[in-house]
């Protein structure tokens, strides 16, 4: 019941907040110092160096697009399924936004269509 | 050998011991060249030596007669005292051919070969073990063959007389019942106590072995009815009949043609469904005629990705639409309809609450209740037993024959509709394939399309095809042999000899075998490496290098956020750096050509057709690749 009330906490937030992207600036941040906590806090171990997401299936993409900062506090602080939550004492707020900075800073993909071994599957 | 025999000459072992003081006193006159020439030893082979005695026909020459009526043409041993004489029979009396003797280094290596060559050789591999620390070292590979569902035909040499054992090591090796260390996986066992009763029970275990569900068999080998001269006059090897696999009820697969043909979204999921083409054929036969997506769950290829029906990585949105689920031979299937949370293990219930659900298995005919593979109870609408690729067929017709005109139009109309599904799968999955196309470590993406692009000109084998999910998502596979799944009970350890077994079972059928190896599990036996290298076995293995066990971390941090503490500590203990392992020196050192460390992955393809070159070659060829985590 509690992981029930936790998910649905939490993707109340995230609608919510995807719903008001324009209002949703996310706190400045260093982009270097985002990408040494990414890596220090296990981040990549699922979401990968480039915020990819894994190759299983079960490690979601967090890049391109970021989704919107009040999203991403929120998952982070509660996710709603098997991630583990970053509590403050750990990962403060500076922090996330570092991490998120980071991620935004990346440089985008490109597009499957642009990559010949892409094409042959 | 009698009791008499013994006391009245010199037996086969206080010869050996005999021999070995002559040698000693031999290498004693060499250190003391001034001391008087003491007198000659006799010469061994010498058949007038005073009491000399020879056993030209050793029991264990019949048993390899037995073992070659089986067509058995490999068995893997690190060799060991206690089956001294099979293996001298293997390579002098059998010529080391047919079965040919495979120097493995270690147990699970041997265990692990056979069962990825059975895999794709359709046929079983012979292991030989020590009854005690030999079977200790296997168990873990046994269990995972028998979780997988794959036959290997085990012997485990024993002392089963105590008053026959030399002293020492012997009795530390010997165990009253060898078999009890794996008798919870594996399907049958004996120790025979007599040349006839060998014979019977090793073709018993073979046929038995070869039924559907097909499981692991053990026999143990007693060392004296090895070593001892044959007596039995009228010895005779049982004439092998294997039994018709078990078709499910016709009755009931009607039933469940109806139920199939009723329904507005079925959905088929296959697991160890097909060991063999002819089951993927019949798989397709079955989905064409109901026009019904395929899930294959990948510890078999089932079904080819190159067709339209196949929508395995829509497997979530096709059991929440599903009013029908048909199971075929399918371990989980309450982890098909379900999910679990964790840490909370909240249960999170995918399918909707009506869905209807035929299984099609030999689940029930699994009678081993210790070990837990089985999976979670999963009641069924409607419960067959029977071997699923043998019921293919005759249920294909049942449902032809459920279809009426108007029902078979119907159907037709959901082609275009499930091309399209096909097609915007396959669109989602290079999406996602391009995301850190550029990054270094390679990703796992990258990893699989340059891999892809290496071999896609030759008729090829991925060994073991679960550890990364992205050739199944990406490669095109339409032949049984392509990808050949995983280890069964996720014991770390089988990937590499598993690998190195599909490739001697693809070395004489033209068929290049291509691995992506995890760093952690090479990691428990590298010695496979250099049996791969001695036996000339051609085998691309590509390391999947993370540095880590990496699934671990997850597990730890999972932890660490509980428990509200330090997230960053779950690298202590799970992450393999400080030092850093070399794999392409281990590979060299083992006599492997190797490449690497690779982060670069531009410098991904040419690598890797340079080690095609040399798997071509007829040789095993290591790439290490430095991957991202997942």
């Amino acid at each position: 019941m509690r992981t029930l009330v936790i998910f649905v906490v939490a993707m109340a937030g995230a609608l919510f907040a995807g719903a008001a992207v324009a209002q949703d600036k996310a706190p400045a941040g260093s982009p270097e110092r985002g990408h040494k906590l990414f890596v220090e806090l296990n981040c990549y171990s699922c979401h990968g160096t480039h915020g990819q997401g894994g190759g299983r299936g079960s490690e979601p993409k967090i890049s391109r697009p970021v989704m919107p900062w009040s999203a991403f506090i929120g998952l982070l602080r509660r996710p709603p399924r098997d991630m583990p939550a970053y509590t403050q004492k750990w990962v403060g707020d500076q922090d996330v936004a570092d991490i998120y900075a980071y991620l935004a800073s990346l440089k985008p993909a490109p597009a499957a269509r642009d990559i010949p071994l892409l094409g042959q599957f | 050998m009698s009791e008499g025999d013994r006391d009245g000459g010199i037996d086969r072992r206080s010869f050996l011991k005999g021999a070995a003081a002559a040698g000693a006193a031999a290498g004693m006159t060499i250190a003391a060249a001034a001391e008087p020439k003491p007198k000659a030893a006799p010469d061994p082979g010498d058949a007038n030596w005073a009491g000399a005695k020879f056993i030209p026909r050793p029991g264990s020459d019949f048993m390899l007669d037995v073992i070659k009526s089986l067509d058995i043409d490999f068995v893997a041993a690190n060799p060991a005292s206690s089956f001294r004489s099979l293996h001298e029979s293997i390579v002098n009396y059998g010529g080391n051919r047919k079965p040919e003797f495979l120097t493995c280094m270690h147990e699970e290596s041997s265990v692990a070969m056979a069962h990825g060559y059975a895999k794709a050789a359709g046929k079983p591999m012979a292991v030989l073990a020590h009854g005690s620390v030999g079977l200790q070292h296997a168990a873990m590979a046994v269990y995972n063959a028998w979780a997988d569902r794959v036959p290997v035909l085990m012997f485990a040499g024993n002392g089963m007389d105590a008053a026959k054992r030399r002293p020492g090591v012997e009795w530390a090796h010997s165990t009253q019942d060898p078999a009890a260390l794996v008798r919870d996986f594996v399907k049958w066992d004996d120790q025979p106590a007599s040349l006839q009763h060998f014979a019977e029970s090793t073709v018993r275990a073979y046929k038995m072995m070869m039924s559907p569900p097909r499981e692991p068999v053990l026999i143990a080998v007693d060392i004296d009815l090895q070593e001892e001269p044959i007596h039995e006059d009228k010895l005779s090897i049982p004439k092998l009949s294997l039994s018709a696999p078990p078709q499910a009820d016709e009755r009931a697969l009607r039933e469940a043609a109806k139920m199939l043909v009723a329904a507005s979204n079925p959905v088929i999921i296959a697991d160890r469904c097909a060991r063999s083409q002819e089951g993927v054929d019949a798989l397709v036969r079955l989905a064409e005629t109901l026009l019904c997506p395929v899930v294959c769950t990948g510890n078999r290829m089932n079904f080819p990705s190159t067709h339209y029906l196949n929508l395995s990585e829509n497997r979530l949105s096709l059991v929440r639409e599903a009013d029908l689920i048909l199971m075929l031979e399918v371990q989980d299937p309450w982890g098909m309809l379900h999910g679990l949370g964790d840490p909370w293990k909240d249960v999170r219930r995918v399918a909707k609450p009506e869905v209807k659900v035929i299984q099609i298995t030999l689940a029930d005919f699994m009678m081993k209740s210790n070990y837990q593979d089985f999976q979670r109870f999963q009641p069924a609408d409607l419960a067959i037993s029977g071997d699923a690729q043998t019921s293919l067929a005759p249920l294909t017709e049942a449902v032809k024959r459920e279809l009426s005109g108007t029902r078979a139009a119907a159907l037709a109309g959901k082609a275009d509709a499930l091309r399209k599904r096909h097609a915007g799968m396959k669109e989602r999955l290079r999406a996602d394939a391009a995301l850190g196309w550029e990054a270094s470590p390679v990703t796992t993406a990258r990893l699989s399309a340059e891999l892809w692009n290496t071999i896609k000109g030759e008729k090829w084998c991925l060994a073991v095809s679960d550890r990364i999910a992205w050739p199944k998502r990406l490669w095109p596979t339409s032949r049984f042999h392509h990808m050949l799944g995983g280890s069964g009970a996720a014991g770390v350890g089988y990937s590499a000899p598993g690998a190195v077994g599909a490739a001697l079972a693809n070395r004489d059928r033209g068929i290049l075998t291509v691995t992506l190896q995890p760093d952690g599990d090479l990691c428990y036996a590298p010695g496979v490496l250099w049996t791969a290298a001695h036996h000339r076995i051609p085998l691309l293995i590509v390391m999947y290098n993370n540095r880590g066990y990496v699934q671990e971390v997850m597990h730890l941090q999972r932890m660490a956020g509980l428990h509200q503490r330090d997230p960053k500590t779950a690298k202590i203990g799970t992450m393999i750096y400080d030092p850093e392992v070399d794999f392409a020196k281990i590979a060299q050192g083992f006599g492997v050509w190797a490449e690497g460390p690779i982060s670069d992955p531009n410098a991904l393809g040419p690598a890797l057709a340079r080690a095609l070159k040399v798997v071509k070659g007829g040789a095993p060829a290591l790439v290490d690749v430095v991957c991202q985590l997942r």
